[in-house]
């Protein structure tokens, strides 16, 4: 998986949000409002391809958290992301 | 060649031989004439330079924007510059064409284009793509509102095209004592050192209102239809959002981006934000006004 071109993170009025400003994202007519697990997240997945699995493990590496529950959490918040069309 | 001066940045422009300009350029030019300069020693943001003959360069499209029979197509030339044209109920009315440092533009009126209304249109929006592109990491934005002077303060009135922002600011002028126009569409905020300031421009819509004055920026409205009429202050995303929809730029370029998200950010930080359901009447103004005032 990926991000798609065009979403960028970006902190709107001290909160994180993801705008589509790329062409091709444009249409995207929304902001998506991040909290801090899933703006930490994005933040790896912006560096290329992910699974589920590597995010689970850099989770893992920066918070206090178990490897099967960070996976659990890590799978919502990637079929919110897939629901609203900003990753492929 | 001709200097102007819109919310303290100053653009040049000037016409090619092949544009023939001696007729049309006073009329072209007529909205511009309140912001002229007759000398300037400082260097303008950008300066725009007018044709008359076809587009010399190939382009592909990126994207387009179409509202109410108006349509501009962005894209590209082979060499990475940019390009928009601008068509008017379908009729083609001339091309831009501006280097990557958003500071040189060519437009290209179409050889055979006689139409004054045609060519205005092409020139307006071609300066106003320009301005809205050199400014946007100058703390710059350039708004799609109608603006309200009362009492030395200036009150915005944003929403999409059709919503009613000409409609409310007529309210205004009818039943707010002391209310005056500054501008009907299209005005330039600006952070300054002073505050935050909204400033008139050669640009207005269907209204013929080219007022070079600024107000202190005071309030800044977000319009809806609605069968009745309500007010409520907007605060952190909720109050960024209409901004975003209300101030041009060509997003898709990271650095363009940039600038105007931070200038977004300290618009809704530090300017209250309001959200107004509204019938066409006067109460609507009334309550506005009332709320909004401080």
């Amino acid at each position: 998986m990926k991000i798609k071109n065009g979403f960028v993170l970006r902190d709107v009025c001290g909160e994180q949000v993801i705008m589509g400003e790329g062409i091709g994202a444009l249409d995207f007519g929304r902001l998506l409002s991040l909290n801090e697990t899933a703006a930490f997240l994005w933040k790896i997945a912006q560096a290329g391809d992910f699974t589920v699995e590597s995010l689970a493990n850099k989770l893992c590496e920066e918070y206090d958290v178990a490897l099967e529950q960070a996976k659990t959490d890590i799978a919502a918040i990637i079929k919110e992301w897939q629901t609203v069309g900003v990753v492929e | 060649m001709s200097l102007y001066k819109v919310a303290e940045h100053i653009f040049e422009v000037k016409f090619n031989t092949s544009a023939n300009a001696e007729k049309s350029e006073p009329v072209l030019l007529e909205n511009y004439s309140p912001f002229k300069l007759e000398y300037q020693k400082a260097k303008p943001v950008f300066s725009l330079e007018i044709f008359s003959e076809a587009f010399p360069k190939e382009t592909t499209e990126e994207t387009r924007q179409v509202d109410e029979g108006q349509e501009i197509i962005c894209g590209k030339t082979l060499d990475g510059n940019f390009t928009f044209s601008f068509f008017c109920d379908k009729r083609h009315a001339g091309t831009l064409l501006c280097n990557t440092d958003f500071n040189k533009g060519q437009l290209y009126f179409p050889q055979a284009l006689e139409s004054i209304k045609l060519q205005t249109f092409a020139l307006n929006n071609s300066l106003m793509v320009l301005y809205a592109l050199a400014t946007a990491n100058m703390q710059t934005a350039l708004f799609h509102s109608a603006v309200i002077k009362n009492n030395g303060k200036g009150y915005m009135f944003l929403g999409k095209s059709g919503t009613g922002k000409s409609t409310h600011a007529r309210l205004w002028l009818k039943h707010i004592e002391g209310s005056e126009l500054l501008n009907d569409d299209n005005p330039v905020v600006r952070i300054t050192e002073e505050g935050i300031r909204v400033y008139g421009s050669p640009w207005s819509g269907k209204t013929p209102c080219y007022k070079n004055e600024s107000v202190a920026l005071a309030g800044i409205v977000d319009l809806s239809q609605a069968p009745y009429n309500k007010i409520e202050q907007l605060h952190g995303i909720k109050a960024y959002l209409p901004l975003l929809y209300s101030i041009s730029g060509m997003r898709w370029n990271k650095t363009l981006a940039d600038g105007l998200h931070q200038t977004q950010n300290t618009l809704a930080g530090n300017i209250p934000i309001w959200h107004l359901d509204c019938l066409p009447d006067k109460d609507a103004a009334r309550l506005c006004f009332e709320n909004i005032k401080g």
